[in-house]
This record gives C-alpha cells, sequence and structure tokens, in this order.
C-alpha cells in the first residue's frame, strides 16, 4: 500500500478495530479525529499492542516523549506523524 | 584471559533459544555493550550485547541452532590470537575463569548448596543470587537439604492409577518450573480488600492530561505507589534464602502484560531511583518493547516485587502467581459500582496478613490521600 496519508489512516483503523475486537469491541465507526484513548475502544493495553504495531510496520522508533496526544491521538495525527518522520510533509 | 558470552534466558517459559544470527566475525574488536547477535524464541527476539570489549575469538553456538539458556554462545578475547579454552579446560576450570563474574553472595551460597559454579546458567553473564536460586529451583530442591524455612523436599511418586508420561515441551517446562518453585520454596496466601475507585481514577486523569499522555496512567502510577510502599517497608521487597529474609537493595518492579499468546513479566529495574513520571516513563518502555516482543534480558528477569492487573478482561478477582523469589504481588481487577478489589499473593514465610492489608490499604489511596 502507497505510504499516504489516507492509506496509512485506513491500515491504522483496521488495526484498532482488530485490537478492539480482542475485547469484544467494535471500533469500525471510529472516526479520523476521534481522540482514540477517550472513545473507550482499546485500553491501554492494547494502546500498547497498537503502538508496537506502529512502530514496526512504519519503522519509526518512537522516543518515550512522542507518545502522547498531540502525536499519536487520533487516526489522523497517527497518519500524519509517520509523514513528518519521514520528511514527506 | 578468554571471556565467554553465554546465551541469555527470553522468559521464564524457554530454558531453550535459537540462535538467530550473529553480527560480527571472527577477529572484530567489539566495544561493551555492542550487540553481537540474536537469539529468538517462538515469540519474541533479543539482542546479546557484549560484556566488555575485546576480539571475536570464536563460535561455540551456530546460527539457526537450537542451544541452552546458560551455555557458551561465543568467546572474546583480550587479542586477536589468544586461544580458546579447550572444553575440558572450561569444564574443569570455570569455576575460576568464572569468578570475576560471580557474586560474594552468590559464592556463599553456591557453597552452603555444595554447588559448583559451572552448572548454573548466568543472568546477564553473571553468577548472581537470583541466578542460583533459579536454578535451585528449577531442581525443585533436589540437591539441597531441606531448608529449615519450610521448604519441602520433592516426593513425586508414581500415583496409582495408570497412565503413560508424556514429555513436556520447552514452554511447558519453564512454566512449570515457575510456578513450582512455590511448592518447594515458597508458602503463598492471598488477601483482597475494596477499596473507592474515584481518588484513583481522579488522580490518574489529572496526571493524564498535565502530561498530555497517550496511555492512561492509572495503572503506572499504582505501580508507582507500590514502589513507593516497598521502600519505606522493605521486607515486601524480599524474599527468603536459608532461614533469613532477604530483603533486596533495589525495588525491580514487575508488570505482567499479555502480547499476543505470550505472557510476560516485563521488570523495571531500579524503579525506587526513579520519580513519579520517570517510573510512567520508564514502565511505558518496557511494556511497549513487551508488546512488541522485544524485551532485552535485563527487562525480563529479576523482578523483585510484582503487579499484575486482569482489568482489562473484565475480571473482578484473580490470584497471581508469585514470580520466583518475590514475596510481593499485587492484584488489579476490574471495579464495579465504585468500588475495586485490591489483593495480593504474598509468601508467608516473609509476610503476616495483617502486613499485607497494610500494604494494600497504602496503595489503594494515590499520594497525599
Amino acid at each position: 500500500m502507497a505510504l499516504n496519508k489516507e492509506s496509512i489512516e485506513a491500515e491504522i483503523k483496521a488495526k484498532v478495530v482488530e485490537i478492539a475486537a480482542q475485547t469484544g469491541d467494535d471500533a469500525s465507526e471510529l472516526g479520523l479525529d476521534d481522540i482514540i484513548p477517550a472513545t473507550g475502544l482499546i485500553d491501554s493495553t492494547g494502546l500498547l499492542e497498537l503502538i508496537a504495531w506502529y512502530e514496526k510496520t512504519y519503522e519509526i522508533p518512537l522516543a518515550q516523549e512522542e507518545i502522547n496526544i498531540d502525536n499519536l491521538g487520533t487516526l489522523t495525527r497517527m497518519a500524519e506523524f509517520v509523514l513528518r518522520k519521514k520528511g514527506l510533509i | 584471559m578468554a571471556t565467554p558470552i553465554y546465551v541469555p534466558r527470553i522468559n521464564n517459559n524457554d530454558d531453550e533459544v535459537k540462535v538467530l544470527s550473529f553480527d560480527v566475525s571472527i577477529g572484530d574488536k567489539v566495544q561493551a555493550d555492542q550487540v553481537v547477535g540474536q537469539v529468538e524464541t517462538d515469540k519474541a527476539v533479543l539482542d546479546v550485547t557484549a560484556p566488555s570489549a575485546g576480539f571475536v575469538l570464536g563460535f561455540v553456538a551456530k546460527a539457526e541452532e537450537v542451544v541452552r539458556v546458560g551455555s557458551i554462545m561465543l568467546w572474546l578475547g583480550n587479542t586477536k590470537d589468544e586461544a580458546i579454552p579447550a572444553l575440558e579446560e572450561v569444564a574443569v576450570g570455570q569455576s575460576a575463569s568464572r569468578s570475576s563474574q560471580i557474586t560474594s553472595k552468590a559464592r556463599l551460597l553456591l557453597q552452603k548448596n555444595g554447588l559448583q559454579a559451572d552448572v548454573i546458567p548466568p543472568v546477564d553473564g553473571r553468577i548472581t543470587v537470583e541466578a542460583v536460586e533459579r536454578y535451585l529451583s528449577v531442581l525443585g530442591g533436589a540437591k539441597t537439604e531441606p531448608k529449615d524455612a519450610g521448604a519441602t523436599q520433592l516426593v513425586d511418586g508414581l500415583p496409582d492409577v495408570q497412565g503413560n508420561p508424556v514429555n513436556l515441551t520447552r514452554e511447558e517446562k519453564g512454566m512449570a518450573a515457575t510456578v513450582t518453585w512455590h511448592r518447594d520454596f515458597a508458602v503463598p496466601g492471598y488477601i483482597e480488600i475494596d477499596y473507592d475507585l474515584a481518588p484513583w481514577a481522579e488522580y490518574a486523569k489529572q496526571f493524564q492530561d498535565a502530561k498530555g499522555l497517550l496511555m492512561p496512567p492509572l495503572l503506572p502510577l499504582m505501580a508507582w505507589r507500590m514502589v513507593e510502599v516497598a521502600r519505606k517497608i522493605p521486607r515486601l521487597n524480599a524474599t527468603m534464602v536459608g532461614n533469613k529474609r532477604f530483603e533486596y537493595a533495589p525495588v525491580n518492579l514487575g508488570f505482567t502484560i499479555q502480547a499476543g499468546d505470550a505472557l510476560y513479566l516485563a521488570v523495571v529495574r531500579d524503579a525506587q531511583e526513579q520519580d513519579e513520571f520517570g517510573f510512567v516513563n520508564a514502565l511505558g518502555d518496557v511494556l511497549r518493547r513487551a508488546a512488541g516482543h522485544n524485551l532485552r534480558e535485563s527487562e525480563a528477569s529479576g523482578a523483585t516485587i510484582g503487579f499484575s492487573s486482569m482489568e482489562r478482561w473484565k475480571v473482578t478477582r484473580h490470584i497471581p502467581i508469585l514470580p520466583p523469589h518475590t514475596a510481593f504481588m499485587v492484584a488489579h481487577a476490574a471495579g464495579q459500582g465504585g468500588k475495586g478489589v485490591l489483593g495480593a499473593s504474598y509468601d508467608h514465610r516473609v509476610l503476616n496478613g495483617g502486613q499485607v492489608v497494610a500494604a494494600l490499604k497504602k496503595i489503594a489511596l494515590p499520594k497525599n490521600n
């Protein structure tokens, strides 16, 4: 899949849906600008899994201080952060 | 003198690992802490690092080979042309060649149990009390005299009912070793108390907003509170060695995390040296590595105290297994109707029920409440 904002958002959303399903939640209605932790769709363990997958998939090792709401709080922010880290925006 | 690099342990469930690859060649100069290769289990990959600077003399293990934890993986020397000790020399002289890597307390424990250092798989390349105790726990006391602190000897015989013995897989052996130490070395108990969820929820929300954290910090903050309490009450951060209570110097907080099918006890070492925010970040780091199956060896062993939550699964009560050589593990579960249950498994040789309840009451409230 090409590395553009929309495709990254779609990939991340698919992963969120997969993780939410582990605990019986349906994240298919998650919006691009919804604050992911605030939705309650995935818990802290699920968020850890999401971030570990995100680092590996997009090959962007994260420093602990980068893991915050401003950078990674929504699907859009996560996608934009990938592109920023790779110098594509 | 040539220095061996040993095959590290990745987790308690695996006594054997596969050598994935080597990043160095014979004759290469390496620095201390430089990655020299990788080992893996079914679930995790771990970098192997050089304990000191030196030259690569040769390899004992091969890439793709399944090897025993604690066996020699490769040799380093002070010069390129230093000789590798012959296997029989290693076997005979290992106590001497490894003498600088054996702590004085471990040496005493070896003597007490009539053991040679060469049978002990090292932890982080050193023979420590933890390494010796781990070996003893795997043995199930077979080589030790009955402990005067209540340990029992193995008396397993065949049951009266007919059946077939089935060999355990390496994962099953590891799990058995982890839990059977209770039978031989611990006297587990469990206690729980009710507590109000609101003060902790409010405290965690304020902390998250103030720091702009992505991850809800409730459990890391509760674990930090536990570290603070253990720092003030050293017997919580202890185990039994012989007939003495062994109070650990560092507070190494082990935190359970399920990553796929693997269950890790991710360890923040020297947690007592952190401040609250530093600890939350440090725990976040190791948990993230556990979630990615990338825990370092030092982060997968050496817990002196433990914290476990099954809130994720909406479990309202669980009784965690005490990690080896710990005496106190807090059990966090899902709350109901504004009330939560905070429990603890504990080693009754080290702690009594009153002490556990007192500790739980402190952990049930954020600091300054």
